[in-house]
């Protein structure tokens, strides 16, 4: 091994941090992505899959009771006729973002080490937008006039509200699972031909092939290729933005204190980010595990996300402490009672939850070994997960369960079905992340590639060249040519 | 990247300005042009004390923004150990380095207190609720406590990165860029907070009543908007006068313009996403702020944020070329410039005049005044250093910059 993961997270002042270990040749690279997809089954896989099909079973049989009996299933009623089935839509839609943020904006910002991540983190984003949009579909309970949703006259000749951000909701989180469809989707073809010219049956290489669009690799379907992957990127950009900015707006464009408060788009769009690079980290502890890609997703990589988690975590934390600052300051008793009642009202344990796990864990990131200790980050990105999801809870919950007259108070209990609702997404989720994992290559290996010293047009061997890593390369790595070597 | 970038020696007389150059008149224009405000602003504000508090609030605030702008900048630079802004940093490290000049150009804000800010009124608070609600913060004392704390810390934050620069153009020490980057985190937390609650008492509270959440951050988006404007338009300037011109390239401002073309959109967003909760509640607490600022005389000026401040420069930026191109930079740079202040303006100067835009020679005045002190310091500290971090570990690196 060329380098150690203590030399690895050696911060330089000067120079490129070395992203992937063991200074692998480009062949190499692509046989550890595929090969994890070409083995047979292995068992572990299914102690992953089978019980995520059974919890996403409980989802199924959740709806069906939905369906049958209603949402008198759930502890909703006056006032807190909005509570789990919202919250969880949201805290779906967050767990996204950090797909489109790794994807778009770290692209834009040129961060190289996004390349190991990004797939894998992409296609998080698209099973989080389907979680998430299972519980538009179900909210009330007739599945069959979910159609309402849609910008549709129903049967009754009756328009949705097109002032209404539910709608705006609707074209936003559609663009959305659109475009993160298309830009995960340009991003696997590459590899899909890899997977292709790999196959050893006439079914994968049929069905890779399919999928792979005729792509050969040559030097003008690169060219074409990396014009699109930009274009993507900057269509995507506004809608790490926009998504979760409309997503706030549904609160926010009420006049209920707790929601309508002019921080709440780019608090939450902090919020969302947080959250999914939780969840990507908490997934790629596991998968760069299971399939021995350590060399690849590194604890340099796990450095970085834990650093944004810290920063959106502190974003957060900032947004909070505004809020309260200015209900205070606004004088506005009932601003000052929902903010009081939040954190020392029937909902103080959910507030403390929240604040405590998104504002608090995550200051331990301040410190490097925490960052680059795997239990300490698996830890942290669970806790935070659960912090976010309270953060939607308690913004939503307690604004509602004390309206303006007394005589309308409540206190919302969730019952057995709200939970395995929400456990049964988890079922979703993870069902298909072990499918995906399962099928297609989880690094998008074109792309880890270009970050490897060879991959530098300035690379050359000699002895002038000081940087460890690239002598590293050519005592290991053969003589790897960019230029034959890249579509393999 | 290149593989030629470890062997880059800096020539002293690439990164100073040299005797006799033009740009060495610049602390004395400065100084006369402050000199000529200051005159104006005694001449003429005697007549209209009111009307020269407002105006020089607004122009303190615009160049105030400026540096904590270039202060943001250069602490994420370090935070985020970017290669790219290396050659950048001084530029901003002087402009943040006036930070305590601004202090004493706060002055003039201090004495009037009174009168910009209907709190402040003796008893302003005996017949109003919500002032007296609000008196525990927005009290003379605490006022001027808060002020004295920002003012330290944005300082001493300055000063330390200011110093530790500057230094490290002497020794080299790549040990000070590892310090200078441990700092930077609680630094920008440090600055996130002071400027947040700045901007609520600075402006907020000149309508008193009024409360929004997002305030502080649309504070932070228009400075720093602002200054990567002015970085823009100096970067291009200097190289133009012919310093600076074999090191910072158009790959550097292709970088800036995308910051430039980013923060413009950014602001967008956080002033519509403001504007947008409040005008679609439609609660009289709210909207008592944006009622005046969009109507009468006032809304043209809303009119021209909108389209002045996002969507023309918005489209301009887009293109590559035009980020390129020096010239076609620095038109975007000046008259985003002049947009950041007309959006200043716009926040302050209702309360003075809910009637309508009424402009006047004190505006000017006290634009001159203060911009003429900030233009004095900042090309009298250049003058006396390098124009770059000379050896920054990472100089070398950000010479050699190319976007892909």
């Amino acid at each position: 091994m060329a380098q150690t993961e203590a030399e690895l997270l050696d911060n330089p002042v000067a120079g490129e941090p070395t992203l992937i270990l063991r200074s692998p040749d480009f062949h190499s690279i692509t046989d550890a992505v595929a090969e994890p997809v070409e083995r047979p089954t292995p068992r572990a896989w299914w102690y992953f899959f089978l019980p995520s099909v059974a919890v996403l079973g409980l989802l199924g049989v959740s709806v069906a009771w939905l369906v049958w009996e209603g949402i008198g299933i759930w502890g909703l009623n006056v006032p807190v006729g909005w509570a789990f089935d919202i919250t969880n839509f949201v805290f779906w839609i967050g767990i996204g973002h950090a797909g489109t943020l790794i994807s778009a904006i770290l692209f834009l910002f040129r961060q190289k080490w996004r390349t190991s991540i990004n797939r894998a983190a992409e296609a998080m984003t698209i099973f989080a937008v389907m979680c998430a949009l299972t519980f538009p579909g179900i909210h009330v309970g007739r599945i069959w006039v979910a159609y309402w949703m849609f910008p549709l006259p129903n049967q009754m000749g009756t328009w949705p509200n097109f002032r209404s951000p539910l709608l705006w909701d609707v074209f936003a989180v559609s663009v959305y699972g659109t475009v993160s469809v298309l830009f995960w989707y340009v991003g696997l073809i590459p590899d899909l031909a890899t997977m292709r010219d790999r196959a050893k049956t006439q079914t994968r290489k049929f069905a890779y092939g399919l999928f792979a669009l005729g792509w050969r690799g040559s030097v003008r379907q690169w060219h074409n290729y990396e014009s699109a992957y930009l274009v993507l990127a900057a269509l995507a950009t506004p809608l790490v933005l926009s998504v979760h900015s409309i997503v706030s707006m549904d609160f926010a464009v009420s006049v209920l204190p707790g929601w309508h408060t002019t921080i709440f788009p780019p608090y939450f769009v902090a919020g969302a980010i947080f959250s999914g690079f939780a969840m990507v980290l908490t997934l790629m502890v596991i998968c760069r595990t299971a399939f021995g890609l350590e060399h690849i997703v590194t604890l340099r990589h796990f450095d970085y996300m834990a650093k944004i988690m810290l920063v959106t975590g502190t974003i957060v934390g900032y947004a909070y402490t505004t809020e309260f600052f200015t209900a205070w300051y606004s004088g506005n008793p009932y601003e000052v009672y929902t903010f009081v009642n939040r954190a020392f009202g029937p909902y103080a344990w959910a507030y403390w939850i929240m604040f405590s796990c998104n504002v608090i864990s995550p200051q331990i990131f301040w410190f490097k070994k925490a960052r680059t200790s795997i239990p300490i980050l698996f830890v942290v990105s669970i806790v935070i997960n659960i912090g976010m999801w309270f953060e939607r809870f308690t913004i939503i919950v307690t604004s509602l369960h004390r309206d303006f007259l007394p005589s309308s108070w409540d206190y919302y209990t969730p019952t057995f079905w709200d939970l395995s609702t929400l456990l049964g997404s988890f079922g979703l989720f993870f069902t298909m992340f072990c499918l995906f994992v399962r099928f297609l290559p989880m690094v998008a290996t074109a792309e880890v590639k270009t970050v490897l010293p060879q991959a530098d047009p300035h690379w050359h061997r000699g002895p002038e060249r000081e940087s460890k890593d690239h002598r590293a390369a050519l005592r290991h790595g053969g003589t790897p040519d960019p230029v034959t070597e890249g579509a393999s | 990247m290149s593989a030629h970038r470890d062997h880059v020696e800096l020539r002293p007389e690439q990164v100073a300005i040299p005797p006799g150059h033009s740009w060495n008149r610049f602390p004395a224009i400065g100084a006369g042009c402050a000199v000529l405000g200051v005159v104006l602003c005694a001449i003429l504000g005697m007549g209209n004390p009111k009307q020269f508090l407002f105006s020089w609030l607004v122009s303190f605030l615009y160049f105030l923004s400026l540096a904590l702008g270039a202060l943001f900048f250069v602490l994420i630079q370090y935070a985020a150990q970017g290669a790219w802004g290396v050659v950048l940093r001084r530029i901003g490290e002087t402009i943040f380095a006036t930070l305590p000049v601004m202090a004493v150009l706060f002055l003039p804000v201090v004495f009037g207190l009174g009168v910009l800010y209907e709190w402040a009124h003796p008893g302003a608070a005996e017949h109003d609720a919500l002032l007296r609600w609000k008196s525990p913060y927005l009290n003379v004392p605490f006022f001027l406590i808060r002020a004295a704390l920002f003012f330290g810390l944005w300082s001493a934050i300055a000063l330390f990165y200011y110093r530790g620069s500057r230094g490290q153009d002497a020794t080299g020490d790549a040990s000070v860029s590892a310090r200078l980057r441990k700092f930077a985190g609680p630094s920008i937390i440090v600055l996130a907070l002071t400027t947040t609650l700045a901007s609520v008492d600075w402006i907020m509270s000149l309508t008193p009543h009024w409360y929004s959440t997002m305030f502080g951050v649309y504070f932070f988006a228009g400075s720093f908007l602002g200054f990567i404007a002015l970085l823009s338009l100096l970067a291009v300037r200097m190289r133009a006068a012919g310093l600076l011109d074999t090191v910072i390239s158009t790959e550097h401002l292709h970088d800036v313009g995308k910051l430039l073309f980013g923060f413009t959109a950014f602001w967008a967003y956080i002033g519509f996403s403001q504007f947008f909760l409040v005008w679609y509640a439609n609660l009289p607490e709210e909207t008592i702020w944006y009622k005046p600022r969009i109507e009468g005389s006032w809304l043209p000026i809303a009119l021209l944020l909108m389209v002045g401040h996002f969507i023309a420069p918005f489209f301009y930026l887009m293109g590559r070329s035009v980020k390129r191109n020096g010239s076609t930079l620095s038109v975007g740079a000046v008259w985003l410039l002049l947009m950041h202040y007309v959006d200043l303006y716009w926040q302050v100067m209702p309360t003075l005049h809910p009637e309508g835009f009424s402009p006047s020679v004190l505006d000017l005045a006290a634009f001159l005044a203060v911009g003429g002190c900030v233009i004095a310091a900042v090309s009298w500290l250049l003058r006396r250093q390098a124009l770059v971090p000379l050896r920054d570990p990472r100089i070398a690196e950000s010479l050699a910059f190319e976007n892909a």
